[in-house]
């Protein structure tokens, strides 16, 4: 068997080897997500996803009034 | 058709025309090579294989050649300023959810940077640990630095950037993640490049700060050669396609001009570049404004990570679907959403194509030469490169060996993901945005 054959062997085997794991851990991690409670990002769920305009003068905080405080 | 719709058309055909001549060129190749293939296709089907290896090794040298030119201008840029650039006041935005592990350090880190004018603004997203208390600890006056804490109900990452880009009180902002921690250098030598009035942002150097695991220690290589290597070669271009989550410079006017961040993808921080690049205005890198960020430490967060930065993309992408057909902001806009979905979808398929064309060459038609070759080309390419990357870093040298696991596994396990991620955002597969567990290494 030649250095090439025997390398070539070697890198295929490998490449099989990864490509069947990163399906798997593909697959592990989908099971993993449907297992966890899925936290649904804001807009999503049964309404249809939109497009959020930004407006500041719309935008509610709360702030948090503390000046001065030494370090 | 316009003139200029037009020109662009003809340079997608001549690209396309340009790739089946070297295919062609290559199958003739084939021809002469000691292959016991019978099968017209499998001849043409190396061929187009071989294509992509000349492709590959042509964006190598395109990118680095690029990369290389900018790491001079940036060079000559901070030569130029030599301690006298302008300082204008920034903003800086720490939105911050669930992220009581890390916030206090975190914003402490943000009292050291080495800049005149600037102030702390920590958006609490509705965090449901303490996360807030443990920030407003901090609020208050610190030198000649402000922090300031608000809290708001949860509204997701975009949402809570939007609100800092509202309340911030300077001109320029930047925005990060709550877990980012900055080089103290960031601000002076991000903020040089806004003496260009055309320049709307500047995209930071992000590198992984847990490099104590295999997986993390290839992070941190892929974030030096991968990622830098292409922002680099955008930089030069000023049009990054992507301003990294962890550490973006805004001028206001701009993020105003365009709107904020929207909240309709899985990749805000694609989409506010896209939105950025395709509204005129020009993006540029900094190598020195460093962030560090923590990097997944498991392989399921991994994927999951780059399941998701895949499908924001793709849907930033699909939001401008009509540029990509259509360009309107120049050659180089064009090109770089071009490359940006190249990057995404077409290159993760061609790898693991590829890849499997040779498996199924050497078993059947002896080309185990062939893979060997192929092989060794690719490693060394990843080897010259992180090379070439890491010394322009003046990063870790240990790092370097990485390239060959790199090419072994890590890229494979990346591309099936991406190849996964793509096939369920073409069939609308419902998808959470979750949030990647930080275990508070900052």
């Amino acid at each position: 068997m030649s250095i090439n054959v025997l390398l070539s062997t070697i890198i295929l085997v490998s490449f099989v080897v990864t490509l069947i794991l990163a399906v798997g851990s593909y697959m592990a991690y989908k099971v993993r997500e449907r297992r966890r409670p899925a936290m649904i990002r804001p807009g999503e769920g049964d309404e249809p996803v939109f497009f959020e305009r930004f407006f500041p003068s719309r935008t509610e905080v709360v702030p948090v009034e503390r000046d001065d405080r030494a370090r | 058709m316009t003139r200029v719709r037009a020109r662009y058309l003809l340079v997608l055909l001549a690209g396309v025309f340009l790739l089946l001549v070297v295919a062609a060129v290559m199958s003739a190749a084939m021809a002469g090579a000691p292959l016991q293939a019978d099968s017209a296709a499998l001849r043409i089907g190396i061929g187009i294989v071989l294509t992509f290896l000349v492709l590959l090794v042509l964006r190598y040298f395109a990118l680095l050649w690029l990369g290389y030119l900018q790491h001079i201008e940036s060079e000559s840029l901070a030569s130029e300023y030599d301690g006298a650039a302008p300082t204008p006041a920034v903003t800086l935005i720490v939105p911050a959810f669930n992220e009581a592990p890390v916030i206090q350090s975190a914003i402490r880190s943000l009292l050291e940077l080495d800049y005149p004018a600037y102030e702390v603004l920590v958006i609490d997203d509705g965090s449901t640990d303490e996360t807030y208390v443990r920030a407003a600890e901090l609020e208050g006056r610190h030198g000649g630095v402000v922090v300031r804490v608000v809290s708001k109900a949860n509204a997701g990452k975009a949402n809570a950037l939007n609100t800092g880009i509202a309340l911030a009180r300077h001109p320029f902002v930047v925005c990060m993640d709550g877990d980012s921690r900055l080089d103290r250098g960031t601000l002076a030598a991000a903020m040089r490049h806004f003496t260009d009035p055309k320049v709307g942002a500047v995209a930071g150097n992000v590198k992984v700060c847990n490099r104590d695991s295999m997986w993390t220690r290839l992070q941190a290589l892929e974030y030096i050669e991968g990622l830098n290597m292409a922002r680099r070669a955008q930089g030069f271009l000023r049009v990054v396609n992507i301003i990294p989550g962890p550490i973006g410079i805004f001028r206001r006017e701009t993020l105003a001009a365009v709107g904020g961040y929207d909240s309709d993808t899985f990749a805000e921080d694609a989409d506010l570049t896209l939105k950025i690049l395709t509204g005129g205005w020009h993006v540029v890198y900094e190598d020195r404004a460093i962030a560090y960020t923590e990097a997944p430490e498991s392989l399921l967060d991994l994927i999951k990570q780059r399941y998701r930065w895949t499908r924001g993309i793709l849907q930033a992408l699909r939001k401008r679907a009509k540029w990509l057909a259509v360009p309107k902001g120049g050659f180089s806009v064009w090109a770089s959403l071009l490359a940006m979905l190249f990057e995404a979808v077409l290159w993760p398929v061609m790898n693991i194509v590829g890849n499997l064309f040779f498996v199924v060459a050497a078993l059947t038609a002896g080309a185990a030469d062939f893979v060997v070759y192929w092989w060794i080309l690719l490693t060394l390419l990843d080897v010259a490169a992180a090379l070439h990357t890491v010394a322009m870093e003046e990063e870790d040298l240990s790092l370097v060996p990485y390239a060959v696991i790199y090419r072994f596994f890590f890229v494979v396990l990346i591309d099936v993901a991406k190849l996964f991620a793509t096939v369920d955002e073409l069939l609308h597969v419902k998808m959470s945005w979750g949030k990647l567990e930080r275990v508070g290494r900052l």
